[in-house]
């Protein structure tokens, strides 16, 4: 059994798995960077009240999910770094009222536990064309949209004060990005999962923290080790019959770890050669 | 003739949670001139700074700028680079060039050149590729007003911007900020701790004390206008 089996017998997962990857993991830098590790998980769970709202209201799951999500942006966008109340703590009250929220309106809903969790929470294996269709129109401008203006995204987060007397309006970048990560949260966790999103917010650049100190190849590195975990996850599952999205975060964590063992060696080995050749350089 | 203000306090007061931290400054900075604001800690030099730059709003009394046709440049007094941020030097750098270039433009040769330039006079040719969070507090400060001094601005904001840097540093710091008054008709507006060196060189020395701000002459006023020199009366 080959990969190719895979995208033969399940081409939109693969295609709606490795967009979603892509654009979540270069998402996720600045997550990290600003150290709200815990929004990613936080939308997750306000997108799945959005779409346990809209099964009751009996509304299209994926409005519902955008609209909320980005009614918690809002609320998370504001500057909390002035406030005597961290974002962190925002996140956590957000976090616990929308879990709850949305057990309670699934409770009231009528339908299945099992049928409401699927998609709540989403199967990535299970994407099909209307999904791809979804995410190549949501998550492909979203992308370009962070590549274009992530240079104005990274002043804003890197000095916000000095960027606000250059003429920068950081409010709005910083709205900018958090919206576009609303969105982008919204849309791929109802297909690909929550903990599969957070895994691509948090992990995959994590990875990149660990192997780069150049912020455009932290961005590269978080992106190709989405790729290659998602792929390597769905492959596995397909392989052994295992749950993709969770199989694909393991792919991820386990990639993760092999760069943070073998970093170090590869610095001492890389510090080594450079000593070895201005020692050499010396002699000769 | 009489000398242009560049900076016009009217009357402000600032409070911070319903406690007045100023009150009732007045203040007019001429054009290209260098202004010391000395005080103990606490006593409002950052809030002063902070509300003349727009980031801290004033209760009342008014503050004539002309930041809306021309931003001014400021260098932060705390450690605002959270130094998890994977950015170079160069980086760093390229952000005080956002009036000129806009958020998409990269800069040119020109521009670059401009970088090169104070970067060399500063000493900091070597780092100009290096992670900003691994250089030392000291270089960290320096780079910092170097991204500053390329903006182009008419008006640097500098709040303590030698406090992690050794003696001699810190004097060629003052030497250079001092020639930029001078040769450029640029204004400075400095918060210090250490004094003694720096009023050598201040038109102004505005000493902030118990809400109030008040006007001095600085003690070695005639040493100034060729640079840098030890006071010496």
């Amino acid at each position: 059994m080959h990969a190719i089996d895979l995208i033969r017998q399940f081409p939109y997962a693969v295609a709606t798995g490795l967009i979603i990857a892509t654009v979540c993991s270069i998402l996720g830098v600045f997550v990290i960077l600003k150290r709200v590790v815990f929004i990613g998980i936080a939308l997750s769970e306000v997108a799945a009240c959005g779409i346990a709202a809209s099964l009751m209201l009996g509304l299209n799951p994926s409005v519902g999910a955008v609209a909320v999500t980005l009614m918690a942006v809002a609320l998370l966008a504001y500057p909390y770094e002035l406030r005597r109340i961290a974002r962190d703590a925002v996140l956590g009250i957000v976090f616990v009222a929308a879990s709850s929220a949305s057990l309670i309106l699934v409770w009231r809903s009528g339908f299945g536990l099992a049928e409401v969790k699927s998609v709540l929470y989403g199967d990535l294996i299970l994407a099909g064309p209307a999904d791809l269709r979804l995410i190549i129109c949501i998550l492909g401008p979203i992308g370009l949209m962070y590549l274009a203006f992530v240079r104005p995204i990274l002043d804003s987060f890197l000095d916000r004060d000095a960027s606000y007397v250059m003429g920068l309006r950081p409010a709005i970048w910083e709205w900018l990005y958090f919206i576009l990560l609303g969105l982008a949260v919204a849309m791929a966790s109802k297909i690909a999962g929550s903990i599969l999103v957070f895994c691509y917010l948090v992990v995959c650049p994590a990875m990149g923290l660990i192997v780069s100190k150049r912020f455009w190849v932290v961005v590269s590195i978080s992106a190709i080790c989405a790729v290659i975990g998602t792929m390597a996850g769905l492959f596995a599952a397909f392989r052994w019959d295992l749950p993709a999205n969770q199989t694909a975060c393991l792919a991820c964590c386990a990639i993760l770890v092999i760069a943070t063992a073998v970093m170090p060696i590869w610095r001492r080995i890389m510090a080594a050669s450079i000593w070895q050749g201005n020692n050499g350089g010396s002699h000769a | 003739m009489a000398e242009l203000p560049i900076i016009k306090l009217e009357d402000v007061s600032i409070a911070y949670n319903g406690q007045t931290v100023l009150a009732d400054v007045n203040l007019t900075i001429p054009k290209g001139k260098l202004a010391l604001f000395v005080g103990p800690n606490g006593a409002g030099k950052t809030t002063l700074l902070r509300a003349i730059v727009g980031l801290v709003p004033i209760r009342s009394g008014r503050i004539v700028t002309p930041f809306k046709r021309s931003r001014p440049a400021y260098v932060p007094q705390q450690k605002t680079i959270d130094p998890l941020y994977p950015v170079s030097v160069r980086r760093i750098v390229q952000m005080g060039l956002h009036w000129q270039l806009g958020w998409w433009r990269r800069p040119d040769r020109q521009a670059r050149a401009q970088i090169d330039q104070v970067l060399q006079w500063l000493g900091l040719a070597d780092h100009v590729n290096k992670v900003f969070a691994e250089l030392s507090g000291g270089t960290r400060q320096k780079v910092l007003l170097v991204r500053a001094l390329v903006s182009g601005a008419e008006v640097l904001v500098l709040d303590e911007p030698t406090s992690e840097l050794d003696e001699r540093s810190e004097q060629e710091v003052l030497k250079y900020l001092r020639l930029v008054c001078t040769e450029q008709s640029k204004t400075v507006l400095l918060a210090l701790h250490g004094v003694a060196v720096a009023t050598s060189i201040a038109d102004l020395v505005c000493q902030v004390e118990h809400r109030r701000v008040q006007m001095q002459q600085p003690a070695c006023h005639k040493l100034h206008k060729t640079g840098f020199q030890t006071c010496t009366q």
